[in-house]
């Protein structure tokens, strides 16, 4: 690392003169005199080589100090304008946030930071971004801002052929991770119009197969609901749908309502749920909907009786 | 733990759950679901794949169901006096040097701990701590507005957010209101909105997301600033965050439904007066399956771990539409009792995600805020402006004698009312 002098710069202080300010922070010397010579050089608006430094510095250890972030866009944004190779300089930009991303997993203002670059960026690259991508959900497969970013990505480089493979791969070692789900929704919205029908029976296919494995499992029901509306112009696989739902609930539905200690346990009460509004939709049906509501308010998902209420009550 | 591709299926578990609270047993048997017999005590619940998320879930369930188990004879109670003192001695001393971490956040702690406080009661927040509360926030923002983490930081959305609730709460004393530089505020609104119809949190590298959204609207609503310039686009910005799980995610591209975003877009269309835009049915399913039938209380997305801020998160969202006429769809009880039992501990003052964790001021408020909507009926008339919210205890509940909050604001209802009248009549001089 590279020292520069700060010592013609006056820090500011980052302290108040409040009597009894609350919740006053009592910073180590070190925080006040980085904080100080930021605060000093933000008000010069000086976007040099030290200033960048300086920003590194507090970065590393306050990743949240927003206004930081801010000023070292701005920094870069005028460096770069002034050096021989832009590429190369906000290249060497994303290597330094690579790193400080690695750091800091749950931080929020990596990633708008992340695509200002990249909006900057004359020839910016998705591939340069997959590896970071990649680690940061190895570390965490749930991360919200990461997930939210790769579809950011997509969407800016209009490049959606890795995104169904990766999905797969992650709910291939998490079945349950609701994240990889949505990614995977995400994928088909974007790639509607070019969808083949093989493609749709596949997929189809998936999701009934990680619902054999493990049927009371929240995250493919809903998925299934959303990817039978998404297309529902398209295919007509409701009666192939509900069989396969049908065979996770016994014969509860023939079965009479008793007392929860007299009902059988099923493999899935998503799958009853399902077949509910599957039901519900239709009058010829509506009776079913109505006694499936019923058995999920006594037996089968309890906690959420007043939405089963509410749900029989819509029916009536 | 990864989860072992080509055994897995062999390896079909069985989970009983009257078995978790103990120490959890190694249930890994392989059985064929045919031969189990189920009219043993013992009965399989469900097949799984034990992976990342189901070992943290046990994990938690464990801790849970021992809290439930030990303590079901005893009537859960807020320790509200334990409670005050935390938050007290916050407003009494400094913050350590480990609480750096939230230099860029000084107004959102001011309004933790002033909320808190006046949630559990309303005369827990003095005169003399309103003072100092406005004293901090003009020293951030001597202009009057809008505010930054902290004295000579830029401007953001969820600060001045924070800050104006804080403000709120301190009842016009001193008649700091007239401090507030609307104006300023509005025109730096305006200053952030996107071509999208989102908000940046601030300006140049600023992210855009429903949070953004909410706190811009709400700030607005309280200042009697909202204009239809500044709305243009909100509303159809908001509509394509809801995914098809049905809650809302922070980006209109099938982000995941998440508990946080979730609150800011129900509390945004609430404002909006736009609930009837969206699919509420959806919504009111994603948010009735937050609630875990074990644990009690509500997780922030599918296949998560429950945590105590969500009560607020998601229960303020159902709250919302409870008040709205699209009915209730939780169970109060259930959440009450994980807020009460699972949040507090004996040792340690304040309200914390779950059992494990340590209390911290974030989760206090939106604990106690989830526990006053817990214990309340919400109603308005309809096409009524959110700030009418009317709110009456819920009988059938145990009552923590917590001030009447409004679940769009996150608020007293007595302080959203007093400024929202403040600005809407001749009262405030003119700026
Ligand atoms: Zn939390």
């Amino acid at each position: 690392m590279e020292e520069y002098d700060y010592s013609d710069v006056k820090p500011l202080p980052i302290e108040t003169d409040l009597q009894d300010e609350l919740c006053r922070i009592m910073y180590t010397e070190d925080y006040k005199r980085l904080m100080g010579l930021a605060r000093a050089l933000i008000s010069l608006n000086e976007l040099s080589p030290r200033a960048l430094q300086l920003t590194a510095e507090i970065i590393d250890v306050a990743p949240a100090f927003y206004t930081i972030w801010n000023y070292r866009f701005n920094i870069v944004r005028h460096m770069m304008s002034e050096s021989e190779d832009t590429v190369l300089y906000l290249n060497k930009e994303l290597d330094w946030l690579d790193e400080v991303t690695l750091n800091n997993p749950k931080n929020y203002q990596i990633w708008s930071y992340r695509q200002s670059l990249l909006k900057l960026h004359p020839s910016p690259s998705f591939k340069r971004e997959l590896p970071i991508l990649k680690l940061m959900i190895d570390d965490d497969s749930k991360n919200y801002h990461v997930w939210s970013y790769r579809k950011w990505c997509c969407l800016f480089f209009s490049d959606f052929q890795h995104e169904l493979a990766y999905a797969s791969d992650l709910i291939e070692t998490d079945i349950y991770n609701n994240s990889a789900w949505t990614h995977r929704m995400f994928y088909w919205v974007n790639a509607k119009d070019v969808i083949s029908k093989v493609e749709l029976a596949d997929e189809l296919q998936f999701i009934m197969d990680k619902i054999q494995l493990v049927p009371q499992n929240i995250s493919p029901w809903t998925y299934l609901r959303g990817f039978q509306e998404l297309f529902h112009d398209r295919l007509q696989w409701d009666s192939k749908v509900v069989d396969f739902a049908t065979t996770f609930i016994g014969d509860v539905l023939s079965l009479p309502i008793g007392s929860p200690e007299d009902l059988p346990e099923i493999e899935s009460s998503y799958a009853l749920e399902f077949l509910a509004y599957h039901w519900g939709a239709d009058p010829c049906t509506r009776d079913n909907a109505v006694k499936a509501y019923s058995l999920l308010a006594i037996k089968y998902d309890p906690i959420r009786k007043n939405l089963w209420h509410h749900k029989i009550n819509n029916l009536n | 733990m990864r989860q072992r591709v080509g055994r897995s299926i062999a390896r079909a578990k069985f989970i009983n759950t009257a078995l978790l609270g103990r120490k959890r047993p190694v249930m890994e048997r392989v059985v064929d679901i045919a031969h189990v017999d189920s009219s043993k005590a013992i009965q399989p619940l469900m097949k799984e794949l034990e992976t990342d998320t189901t070992e943290a879930r046990y994990k938690v369930l464990q801790s849970v169901l021992e809290i439930y188990d030990d303590e079901k004879n005893i009537e859960p109670a807020l320790t509200k006096e334990f409670h005050k003192m935390y938050l007290d001695v916050a407003f009494e001393i400094s913050l350590p040097p480990q609480m750096t971490a939230l230099d860029a956040s000084q107004p959102w702690m001011l309004y933790w701990i002033a909320n808190s406080l006046k949630v559990m009661d309303r005369d827990w927040l003095s005169d003399d701590t309103k003072r100092k509360i406005v004293d901090k926030l003009f020293t951030i923002s001597p202009s009057g507005g809008p505010f930054g983490g902290g004295p000579g930081q830029l401007s953001h959305l969820a600060s001045t957010y924070a800050a104006i609730n804080a403000l709120s709460l301190c009842d016009n004393i001193d008649g700091c209101w007239d401090r507030i530089d609307r104006k300023g505020i509005y025109q730096w609104l305006i200053s952030l909105k996107e071509p999208n119809g989102g908000f940046k949190t601030c300006l140049e590298v600023g992210e855009v997301d429903t949070r953004g959204i909410y706190c811009a609207l709400s700030i607005a609503t309280l200042l009697n600033i909202l204009t239809e310039e500044l709305t243009e686009g909100v509303l159809n910005y908001l509509k394509n965050c809801q995914n098809y799980e049905g809650g809302f995610g922070s980006c209109p591209h099938v982000d995941e439904a998440h508990g946080g975003y979730t609150f800011c877009a129900t509390a945004s269309l609430a404002i909006l007066r736009s609930m009837d835009q969206i699919n509420v049915e959806k919504l009111l399913e994603w948010s009735s399956a937050r609630q875990l039938q074990e644990e009690r209380g509500f997780c922030g997305r599918s296949n998560k771990l429950v945590d105590g801020c969500y009560s607020f998160w998601v229960g303020g969202s159902a709250a919302i539409l409870e008040a709205f006429g699209y009915g209730q769809c939780f169970s109060k009880h259930a959440l009450r009792d994980y807020i009460l039992y699972c949040c507090q501990e004996k040792e340690q003052p304040g309200l914390r995600d779950k059992p494990g964790a340590h209390s911290d001021f974030y989760h206090t408020n939106y604990c106690l805020l989830g526990l006053a909507v817990a214990e309340s009926s919400y109603s308005c008339t309809p096409n009524d402006s959110p700030h009418n919210i009317k709110c009456t205890p819920d009988r059938l509940i145990g009552s923590s004698k917590l001030t009447d909050v409004n679940p769009v604001y996150g608020l007293p209802i007595e302080n959203v009312r007093k400024i929202i009248h403040y600005f809407k009549s001749n009262l405030s001089s003119p700026s």
